[in-house]
């Protein structure tokens, strides 16, 4: 047995570190127990009934999974995402006993990843960096022979703009001018100091930062369609796949990388931006939780006519996105969906009217604009918006109550 | 071979005859009273095992602290129907009764009380005598549990979301025929033919275009006017079958379950993961079919289902099946795969297709051989 892999059981908990964890859950308890006990002992007493327990530790692995996808996730107990996220871990031991070639690490990576995804991993936060390091080093993420090219920073445009445009605006003047008058608005040059302006465009240093990682997809150009889908694949995949250099694949579907939260991930990437000030005012007296959400796809990803319920501020790191918005008060009119999924997004095609369907959206007030590089876009809560990219784009938007 | 057991059986819910004996496509023979009593109940939940047989209830598996645990109660009277969920299972005696356990070593059997239809209807009727008739306890006909749904059905046809009622479908010229529960959905067919679902959608589970909850059982409109005569309800899915011999599969197909594709061709990309409405299922010719007789022969009989696999039984006495079949809910001849997404025959086991019964646990598939074969 190698001392790195020595090493790294040495930070996987004991058994009365997870006793208050898995609580009355008698499977839990019965196979967390095993497992983390064969794994305490692992250089005096190998082999007896490794097999079994490694099993065992699988099936809890899928257990949890299925109670994970049971139910709305936001009611999902926390103990049954930490032990799916516990039991992944001791998985990944128990594969590596059986093997640490490349392909297994890779193995290994995955399930690290979706316990990290459907799973609570804070409790073990020192074994899950650990962990991941010690995957990376030996996984079989070969640099692939294909490069990625390195995107040209795109020219401005001037273009018109619905909404008023803000030139790097005091706290203050946020603060009244939309924060508290409920106002849309541009805000131009705040960002100008993140790395990322410019780090990024090099997308083999994203490959290189993030491309073992593995994340949701949306696959299919808007979420409201019926084509639509999800999965979860690997950035480099994802990468190489969207934006690699063999475009010879006409009927290439388009994938997003929406709405997920890349940089409690990946922390590396979490140090090329920062958290704009403005995100720091709240109605209420101590600022709130700031939600960090990564977007990036492809020219033509869109988000159709939708609402957040918190405060947004949508940095564009590179790419341009079209964007179109309407006020809550125009909501009747833009005939959202019924059903309890799909509440907040409208049927109505917004860079496409159809009157005739839809004869109430002659009413409504629309504001056009265009995200350039380096822009940010303040959205109210409850405001309508329409986002498509005009070319390969990555954002990153800010949540706040 | 009264019963041919496979799949998860990590902590001794079921006991084999004399070891790992592998019988036809990987299923093992279980050691149960079966061939002698033929009163005999099983219900299957995920680590532990529920088995009646006259008034006895013996729960089998992990109930405390290991595998192998075993305890035994006794009922009131003689056990009709067990529905083994994961906090309890449901017992229902043949006078109507119901009870439930919890599967723990201290296990007891505890009366469920049912709460009164809102406007019941024993209130107003009147004996012969004129006097108004004390309000009983109903008399329960059908059970099923999910992890987060229990439903019970009364003879005079009230839906109840243990313990409250939901729904009450007219006494005359409604019977129940069959009643099923997924994780988190309910699925019932009347001898009509008609299929209602409830509970929980937003996976597809109720056939219903859009994605949401349905609170009281509503009538499957995608499959009204077609006589359904058999349906299953899995973990996230349903299915039925037709008079006409037809197949229908809908919600999720994560490992396969509805017969469906998984992965696009290329094998980096998944198809649709969810299907909400029916989908009609066309199957490969069964291999008794080389003469080029009619296919009707063949046709799709009955059907069951796990939490993420399907089994059929076809005319021909053929056991078809799909899904997830990684700790061997599709017989250890398909364990090294992790799922099969098309429905596939299973070599070596011929049903009788009237006769014989198929119970499926959350991962795991029993046949209930009448004769030998």
């Amino acid at each position: 047995m190698e001392t790195g892999f020595l090493e790294l059981t040495k930070l996987l908990p004991r058994w009365v570190d997870l006793e208050n964890v898995v609580q009355d859950d008698v499977e839990a308890r019965y196979i967390l127990k095993r497992a983390a006990d064969h794994l305490a002992n692992i250089q005096s007493s190998r082999d007896s009934g490794e097999e079994e327990t490694g099993y065992l530790v699988g099936a809890l692995v899928d257990r949890s999974w299925e109670r994970i996808h049971t139910g709305h996730f936001s009611q999902v107990p926390l103990a049954t995402r930490k032990i799916y996220a516990i039991a992944c871990c001791f998985k990944i031991f128990f594969l590596l006993l059986e093997s640490t070639t490349p392909a297994q690490k890779d193995a290994c990576s995955e399930i690290l990843d979706e316990a990290q995804l459907l799973g609570c991993l804070e409790d073990w936060s020192e074994l899950k960096v650990a962990l991941m390091d010690y995957l990376d080093k030996g996984g079989a993420a070969a640099p692939s022979s294909e490069t990625l090219p390195t995107l040209e920073p795109l020219t401005r445009v001037s273009s018109a703009c619905d909404i008023p445009q803000l030139d790097a605006p005091s706290l203050e003047e946020f603060q009244t001018k939309c924060f508290k008058a409920g106002q849309p608005a541009l805000l131009l040059n705040t960002i100008q100091h993140w790395p990322a302006l410019h780090k990024w465009l090099d997308l083999n240093y994203l490959l290189q930062v993030a491309g073992n990682r593995t994340v949701p997809i949306e696959i299919g150009s808007n979420y409201a369609s019926d084509e639509w889908s999800q999965q979860l694949v690997k950035i480099r995949d994802f990468l190489s796949r969207q934006f690699g250099k063999d475009t010879s694949k006409t009927d290439q579907n388009i994938e997003y990388l929406a709405q997920h939260e890349l940089f409690s991930q990946i922390s590396a990437l979490k140090e090329d931006i920062s958290i704009p000030d403005y995100c720091t005012i709240s109605d209420g007296d101590a600022p709130g939780a700031v939600d960090i959400k990564a977007w990036l796809g492809p020219a033509g990803t869109v988000s159709p006519m939708h609402y957040d319920p918190k405060h947004n501020l949508l940095c564009q790191v590179f790419g341009s996105k079209r964007i179109i918005l309407a006020a809550p008060e125009d909501t009747a009119n833009l005939y959202p969906h019924e059903s309890e999924f799909l509440a907040n997004t409208a049927r109505i095609d917004a860079a496409q009217l159809d009157p005739d369907t839809y004869p109430l959206v002659a009413k409504v007030k629309f504001y056009q604009l265009l995200l350039q590089p380096g822009d940010c876009l303040y959205l109210p809560p409850k405001w309508w918006h329409y986002v498509r990219s005009e070319a390969p784009s990555f954002s990153v938007s800010f949540w706040w109550e | 071979m009264p019963l041919l057991f496979t799949g998860f059986n990590a902590f001794g819910q079921h006991e084999c005859v004399s070891g790992d004996v592998d019988c036809a496509a990987g299923f093992s023979e279980l050691n149960a009273p079966v061939a002698t009593q033929n009163q005999c109940t099983i219900s299957i939940g995920w680590r532990y095992a529920a088995l009646a047989f006259g008034r006895k209830l013996c729960l089998r598996g992990l109930l405390a602290d290991g595998p192998n645990e075993c305890v035994t109660l006794e009922a009131a009277g003689d056990i009709r129907a067990l529905a083994a969920g994961d906090s309890h299972c449901l017992v229902l005696l043949q006078s109507g009764q119901l009870y439930r356990v919890q599967p723990k070593l201290q296990a007891e059997l505890v009366a469920v009380r049912l709460e009164a239809p809102p406007r019941s209807n024993s209130g107003t009727k009147r004996s012969i005598f004129g006097t108004a008739k004390a309000p009983s306890s109903p008399i329960i006909e059908h059970i099923a549990c999910g992890s987060h749904i229990n439903v019970a059905i009364s003879s005079e046809n009230c839906i109840y979301s243990i313990p409250s009622c939901l729904h009450q479908f007219p006494e005359r010229q409604f019977r129940v025929k069959q009643l099923e529960c997924g994780h988190e959905h309910a699925v019932l067919l009347n001898v009509n033919g008609d299929v209602f679902t409830w509970g929980n959608g937003l996976r597809g589970q109720l056939g219903l275009a859009e994605l949401r909850v349905e609170e009281t059982p509503q009538l499957l409109e995608a499959l009204a006017g077609i006589k359904i005569t058999q349906i299953a309800a899995g973990g996230w899915h349903s299915a039925a079958i037709s008079a006409f011999g037809d197949l229908y599969t809908w919600g999720v197909n994560s490992s396969g379950q509805l017969g469906m594709r998984v992965m696009k061709a290329g094998g980096v990309l998944k198809e649709p993961t969810v299907y909400p409405l029916p989908q009609l299922q066309d199957l490969t010719e069964c291999a008794c079919l080389q003469g080029g007789e009619s296919n009707d022969d063949c046709a799709p009989l009955r059907v069951f289902a796990g939490s993420r696999h399907t089994l059929l039984i076809r005319r021909c006495g053929r056991l078809w099946v799909s899904g997830w079949c990684k700790h061997g809910q599709l017989g250890r001849q398909l364990q090294n795969l992790s799922y099969v997404d098309a429905f596939q025959a299973l070599e070596g086991i011929t049903m009788n297709p009237t006769a014989d019964d198929v119970l499926c646990g959350p991962w795991s598939t029993l046949l209930h051989l009448r004769c030998t074969t």
